[in-house]
C-alpha cells in the first residue's frame, strides 16, 4: 500500500512539476496527437527542480536537485505516452508508458541542515494502467495496474553507493475506493479526511542484486497479495500540521506469498503467510533538526506456513507470531522513530572504555556535514506469543516482552555499510512456553531456549559498530566485522514469573567479530566465523532477585576463536532410537530401546568452535586467550551493599584452553570441537516421580506416564500403561539428538590465586582431552 | 546446547557440593515454586570411536587409526583423560584411558525453587531461591567403562611415550538416584 502511495505521488509530482516546465511542442509534434477514442499525449521531458520543500509547522524537509531526465545523459529528456480514454461507464483510463527515465535527488536536508540523507538515483521504465470513475456516494473509485522493469536504485553517501539493481515490480488493485468522509478526533478535536480502500492489491518484486561496490549481497524476491484501507489526516503528533494514518492491512491467505532472499542460486525463502496488521495514529512531524515518525499501537499477526533453507525437499516447518505494540504513559515507554540527516556521532566521553577506541576508529573521517542517516528510536511490545510448528507439533514462546531505546547511524562506505549503534538501552523477557497449542496453560522451561542462545530474559546497555561488506565464502553472501560490549547486563538464566530465579548481573561482555560471513548453500545457512575475541565478566551469578539474590560468586570467560563455524541445516532427527543402537524399530525395541519417529520437519544446527591457542589476534589489536576463572570472598564495596570488588577474592582458573587436531597445541586446529544438534519438537514420555497427588492435586502412581487427556493439552492425568491414541498425547518438548566431538581438547593450567599473591599457583600443569565422541538422545520437556 | 547446559550446572555444582547443607526428605517436599525443564533419554560415549578414530582423515595420527565399532575392545577406540597433577615436565599423567558406555535415565529434572516454608521452621528462615536437581529414578548403565592409567607423556603420540594400567572398570546394570540436588550460593561471594 505504501509502494502505491509512493507511486502516486511520485507521477503526480511528475506530471504536475512538468506542467509548469513543459516544452514547446513543434506542428509535427502536434501532429502526432490523435485522438478517434481518446487522447494521446507523448512528452519529453527534462525536469530540474532546484528545491522541493515540504513545510510544517515552520520545518521544511529540502529535496534539493530533483530531476527527471535521460538515464543517459543528466541534460537530455525522457519520453513518457500518456493514452486517456473515457470509457462507456464514464471511467477515465489512462494509460502511461515511460520508456527509461532517471530520476535523482542531489539531498535531502531538514531545514538546510549541514549534512543530507545522501543522494538518490532511481533509473527505471514503466507502464502503468489507471481506471478512475465517480462513485455514487461520492469520491472515486477504480483499478489501477503497473508494471516497472529494469530498474535500479542507488543510495550514495560521502560519494561511496550501494544499489539494489535490475530491479522488477508488478502490481494490481482490483479495486481502489478514495473518499473524503472519514473522521477522526484522537487529537481532541473532530477532523475529516480521506479514506483510501484496497480490495485484493497484488504485488511481486525481484532485485537482481543488492550491490556493494559492485558485488552482490544476494537477490532479494517477493509476491504478496492483501487487502487493506487507509484513513489519513491533517495534522501529526506534534504542532498543528503534519499527518496522522491509520491503517488496516489483511495479507490474504494466497499460498504465492512469499518473500526469498538468494544467494548464489540459493534460497532462503519465507511462504504460504497471511495475517494482518492495524495501526493507529501513525503521526508524521517534520521538527526542527528530523522526521518525526510514531504510532501509538499497532497490532497483528503474521503466519508463515512454509520456511525453507537452500534444500527445497526439507521444509524447517512454520510459525506464527502474534504481537501487540503500542505506547505506556505510565512507564514513558513509546513507540517512535526520530530520522536526521546526517551522521551524529555518539558522545565518545560517556562511553565505556571497553568500546571507546573502536567508537572513534569507526567513525574516523566523518563530519558534522558527511552524508548518511541517524535514529533515534523507541519501542514497547507490550506482548508477542510466537510458535514453532513441527510436523504439526507446536511450542509456543509465550508472554514476549521489550522496550528500550536506541541512536542508530547508517551510511555507506567503500564497499561497506557502516550501522554504528550506541545506548542501546532496553529490557526483554520471555513468561514461559505453552506446548500443543495457544491456549494451553503456560509452563516453565523456556530455559530450553538456551539451547538457541537465547536468554529468558535481559536487562542491557549495548553499544556496537558494524561494518556488513558483500561477499560471504563463495560469490554473494554478506560478511561482517563488527565490535560490542553490553555494560553492566542482568541476563536471566531461568527466570520464574516474579523474575527471580538464577540470574548473571552486573554483566560486561566485550565481543569482537571479525570475517564473520553468512553464505546460503543448497543444504542450509553457513556462518563461518573467521576470528572472534570475547570476554563475559559476570560481576554475581545470584539466585532469587537480580538485585538482592545470594551470589555465588564472579564468573568470567574469556573467548578466543578462529575458524569456527555455524549451520542450520533444515531437517531434524528423523528417526531415532533412544537407550540403544539400532538402525530398525523391532531392532531398536529388542535392545531396551524406544524407537521415535520425529518427522522430516526440524531444523540441524551444525557448530564447530575452533578454540585458538593464546595469542596475538590477526589484526594485532588485542592479545586473547581462553580462560574460565570463578572468584569468590571478595571484598564488599560496602557493608551490606551487596556488590564486590573484582580482583579481591580467591579465584581458581582454568587457563588457556585450546583445541587442536591431536598432537598438541603445536597442531593444526582444523577440526576443533563440534556440536551437531538435531532439533525437533515431539512428544515426551514423562514419569511420575513419586506416588500420590503432584502440585497440581493430580494422582497417580510412581512410574506412571503423564498423558493429556484433550488435545488442547489443557488437563491431563496419569496413565501406567497408555495406549497408542494416548501416547499421541504425550507431552510435548524439544527432542535433541546431540553429538559433540573433538579430537584433542587442552587446558594448559588449573590455577588457584589468593589475593594477596600476584601470581597464580597452578594444581594441574596440564589436562589433556582426547577423541571424544559424545551423543546424546534427550527430550527436555517444560513442566509446571 | 542442552548438554552444554547441564555441563553448566555441573560445573556450578560439582565446587558447592562441598558446602550443601544436608536436608531431610521431608524437608525436600516444602520446595515450592514454578515450572521448570524434565530430561530423559540417553548418553552415549564413543560408541563407535572418536575423530581420532576416523581411517579415512589421514591427517590423524597412525596410532589412532583404528576400525572401531561397538563390540570392538581396542584401548584407542575409546576417549582418553590425562592430568598432570605433579610439578610439570618433571613428572607423569594420572590418566583415564579407553573411557566407553552409555548412560539412560528418565526423569533428569532442573527447576529453580524458592524455599521459604518448612525445614522444620529452617525454610523460612533460609527464603531463598535454589537450584533443584532431581534426580531420576533410575541411570542405566549399558558397557560403561574406563581404564585408570599412569603415563609419562600426556599423548600416545609423543616421543617415549609409556603407560601403566592399573585397573578397568566395566559397569553394567541399573542404579537408583532419588530425591533431589538443592544448589544454592552461601558464604561470601
Amino acid at each position: 500500500m505504501k509502494n502505491i502511495k509512493l507511486i502516486l505521488c511520485a507521477v503526480g509530482i511528475s506530471i504536475s512539476l512538468s506542467a509548469y516546465s513543459l516544452e514547446q511542442l513543434s506542428d509535427s509534434s502536434l501532429s502526432r496527437i490523435q485522438g478517434q477514442s481518446g487522447l494521446t499525449v507523448e512528452q519529453s521531458q527534462l525536469i530540474n527542480i532546484g528545491n522541493l520543500s515540504y513545510t510544517d509547522d515552520g520545518n521544511s524537509v529540502n529535496v534539493e536537485g530533483l530531476r527527471f531526465s535521460s538515464q543517459t545523459d543528466a541534460n537530455a529528456t525522457a519520453s513518457r505516452t500518456y493514452t486517456l480514454d473515457v470509457l462507456e461507464d464514464g471511467s477515465l483510463k489512462i494509460k502511461t508508458d515511460i520508456k527509461p527515465t532517471q530520476m535523482h535527488v542531489d539531498g535531502i536536508r531538514i531545514n538546510n541542515s549541514a549534512a543530507s540523507f545522501g543522494d538518490l538515483t532511481l533509473n527505471y521504465e514503466a507502464i502503468t494502467d489507471f481506471t478512475i470513475r465517480g462513485m455514487s456516494t461520492g469520491g472515486l473509485e477504480g483499478n489501477f495496474t503497473t508494471g516497472i522493469s529494469n530498474a535500479e536504485l542507488i543510495w550514495k553517501t560521502n560519494g561511496y553507493a550501494m544499489s539494489f539493481d535490475n530491479i522488477g515490480y508488478n502490481a494490481s488493485i482490483d479495486n481502489f475506493t478514495l473518499e473524503y468522509d472519514v473522521t477522526d478526533n484522537t487529537k481532541g478535536f473532530l477532523r475529516t479526511g480521506l479514506a483510501l480502500g484496497m480490495d485484493n492489491f497484488n504485488f511481486s518484486f525481484s532485485t537482481g542484486a543488492l550491490s556493494l561496490g559492485g558485488v552482490s549481497l544476494g537477490e532479494l524476491a517477493g509476491n504478496l497479495a492483501l487487502s487493506a484501507n487507509a484513513q489519513i489526516f491533517a495534522g501529526g503528533r506534534l504542532g498543528d500540521e503534519g499527518l496522522t494514518f491509520h491503517s488496516q492491512v489483511n495479507i490474504l491467505a494466497d499460498p504465492a506469498n512469499e518473500v526469498r532472499f538468494t544467494d548464489e542460486g540459493n534460497s532462503l525463502l519465507m511462504g504460504d503467510f497471511s495475517g494482518a496488521l492495524n495501526l493507529t495514529n501513525l503521526t508524521l512531524d517534520v521538527e526542527s533538526d528530523h522526521l518525526a515518525i510514531g504510532f501509538d499501537q499497532m497490532d497483528g499477526s503474521f503466519n508463515a506456513g512454509r520456511i525453507l533453507i537452500g534444500d527445497s525437499l526439507k521444509p524447517v516447518g512454520s510459525i506464527e507470531l502474534d504481537f501487540l505494540l503500542n505506547d505506556d504513559s505510565v512507564n514513558n515507554r513509546y513507540n517512535r522513530l526520530q530520522l536526521y540527516p546526517g551522521i551524529r556521532q555518539p558522545d565518545f566521553d560517556a562511553m565505556p572504555s571497553e568500546i571507546k577506541s573502536y567508537a572513534q576508529s569507526f567513525y574516523t573521517g566523518l563530519s558534522p556535514t558527511s552524508e548518511g542517516l541517524s535514529m533515534a528510536t523507541q519501542w514497547n511490545l507490550a506482548n508477542a506469543e510466537l510458535s514453532y510448528i513441527d510436523d504439526n507439533r507446536r511450542v509456543v514462546i509465550s508472554g514476549i516482552e521489550s522496550y528500550g531505546s536506541a541512536n542508530t547511524t547508517i551510511d555507506v562506505r567503500d564497499k561497506k555499510i557502516a550501522i554504528g549503534v550506541s545506548d542501546l538501552v532496553g529490557s526483554y523477557s520471555i513468561d514461559g512456553l505453552r506446548v500443543g497449542s495457544k491456549t494451553a496453560p503456560i509452563q516453565g522451561g523456556a530455559e530450553l531456549l538456551l539451547s538457541l542462545e537465547v536468554f529468558q530474559a535481559m536487562d542491557f546497555d549495548i553499544d556496537g559498530f558494524t561494518e556488513i561488506t558483500a561477499g560471504g565464502v563463495s560469490g554473494g553472501g554478506i560478511r561482517i566485522d563488527g565490535d560490542y560490549f553490553f555494560n553492566n547486563a542482568n541476563i536471566g538464566l531461568s527466570v520464574d514469573e516474579n523474575g527471580d530465579g538464577i540470574w548473571a548481573t552486573g554483566v560486561n561482555y566485550d565481543i569482537h567479530l571479525r570475517d564473520i560471513t553468512f553464505d546460503v548453500e543448497s543444504d542450509g545457512l553457513k556462518i563461518n566465523r573467521g576470528e572472534q575475541w570475547s570476554t563475559m565478566d559476570i560481576a554475581n551469578l545470584r539466585w532469587g532477585s537480580k538485585t538482592s539474590g545470594r551470589s555465588l560468586g564472579r564468573v568470567k570467560l574469556e573467548r578466543f576463536e578462529q575458524n569456527s563455524s555455524l549451520a542450520v541445516i533444515p531437517g531434524g532427527a528423523g528417526q531415532v532410537c533412544v537407550g540403544a543402537t539400532a538402525s530398525t524399530e523391532a531392532a531398536c525395541g529388542g535392545a531396551g530401546g524406544r524407537w521415535e519417529d520425529r518427522g522430516e520437519q526440524g531444523m540441524t544446527v551444525s557448530l564447530k568452535a575452533a578454540f585458538a591457542n593464546a595469542g596475538l589476534t590477526t589484526d594485532g589489536s588485542a592479545t586473547a586467550r581462553n580462560r574460565l576463572t570463578w572468584e569468590n570472598n571478595r571484598d564488599e564495596t560496602s557493608p551490606g551493599s551487596g556488590e564486590y570488588v573484582n580482583g579481591t577474592g580467591t579465584q581458581i582458573i582454568f587457563d588457556n584452553y585450546s583445541t587442536n587436531d591431536g598432537l598438541g597445541t603445536t597442531d593444526s586446529n582444523d577440526y576443533g570441537l563440534q556440536a551437531n544438534l538435531n532439533i525437533d519438537v515431539f512428544e515426551t514420555k514423562v514419569l511420575k516421580k513419586s506416588t500420590g497427588a503432584d502440585a497440581n492435586g493430580v494422582v497417580g502412581n510412581i512410574g506412571d506416564e503423564l498423558i493429556y487427556t484433550t488435545s488442547a493439552r489443557d488437563s491431563y492425568g496419569y496413565v501406567a500403561s497408555p495406549d497408542t491414541a494416548q501416547k499421541t498425547l504425550r507431552p510435548l518438548g524439544f527432542a535433541v539428538q546431540g553429538n559433540v566431538s573433538f579430537k584433542e581438547l587442552n587446558i594448559d593450567a588449573v590455577q588457584l590465586k589468593h589475593p594477596n599473591v600476584a601470581t597464580p599457583q597452578t594444581v594441574f600443569y596440564g589436562v589433556v582431552m582426547q577423541n571424544l565422541d559424545l551423543t546424546t538422545n534427550l527430550t527436555a520437556t517444560p513442566i509446571q | 546446547m542442552i548438554k552444554i547446559i547441564i555441563i553448566f550446572m555441573t560445573l556450578i555444582y560439582l565446587p558447592y557440593s562441598i558446602a550443601l547443607e544436608p536436608l531431610a526428605e521431608e524437608e525436600m517436599q516444602q520446595v515450592q515454586g514454578q515450572g521448570g525443564v524434565y530430561l530423559s533419554g540417553d548418553i552415549t560415549i564413543n560408541d563407535t570411536g572418536g575423530p581420532l578414530n576416523n581411517t579415512a582423515d589421514t591427517s590423524n595420527p597412525a596410532i589412532w587409526q583404528k576400525n572401531c565399532t561397538t563390540t570392538s575392545t581396542d584401548a584407542r577406540c575409546g576417549a582418553r583423560l590425562a592430568v598432570n597433577a605433579g610439578d610439570g615436565s618433571n613428572s607423569g599423567w594420572l590418566v583415564l584411558d579407553n573411557i566407553r558406555g552409555r548412560f539412560s535415565f528418565e526423569g533428569l529434572t532442573l527447576t529453580t525453587r524458592a524455599i521459604d516454608s518448612g525445614f522444620d521452621g529452617d525454610g523460612a528462615t533460609f527464603n531463598n531461591d535454589v537450584l533443584e536437581i532431581g534426580l531420576p529414578n533410575t541411570v542405566s548403565y549399558g558397557d560403561v567403562s574406563y581404564t585408570l592409567a599412569n603415563s609419562n607423556q600426556a599423548r600416545p603420540t609423543d616421543a617415549g611415550f609409556q603407560q601403566t594400567d592399573i585397573f578397568t572398570v566395566n559397569i553394567n546394570g541399573d542404579v537408583s538416584l532419588r530425591g533431589n540436588l538443592l544448589l544454592f550460593p552461601t558464604g561470601n561471594p
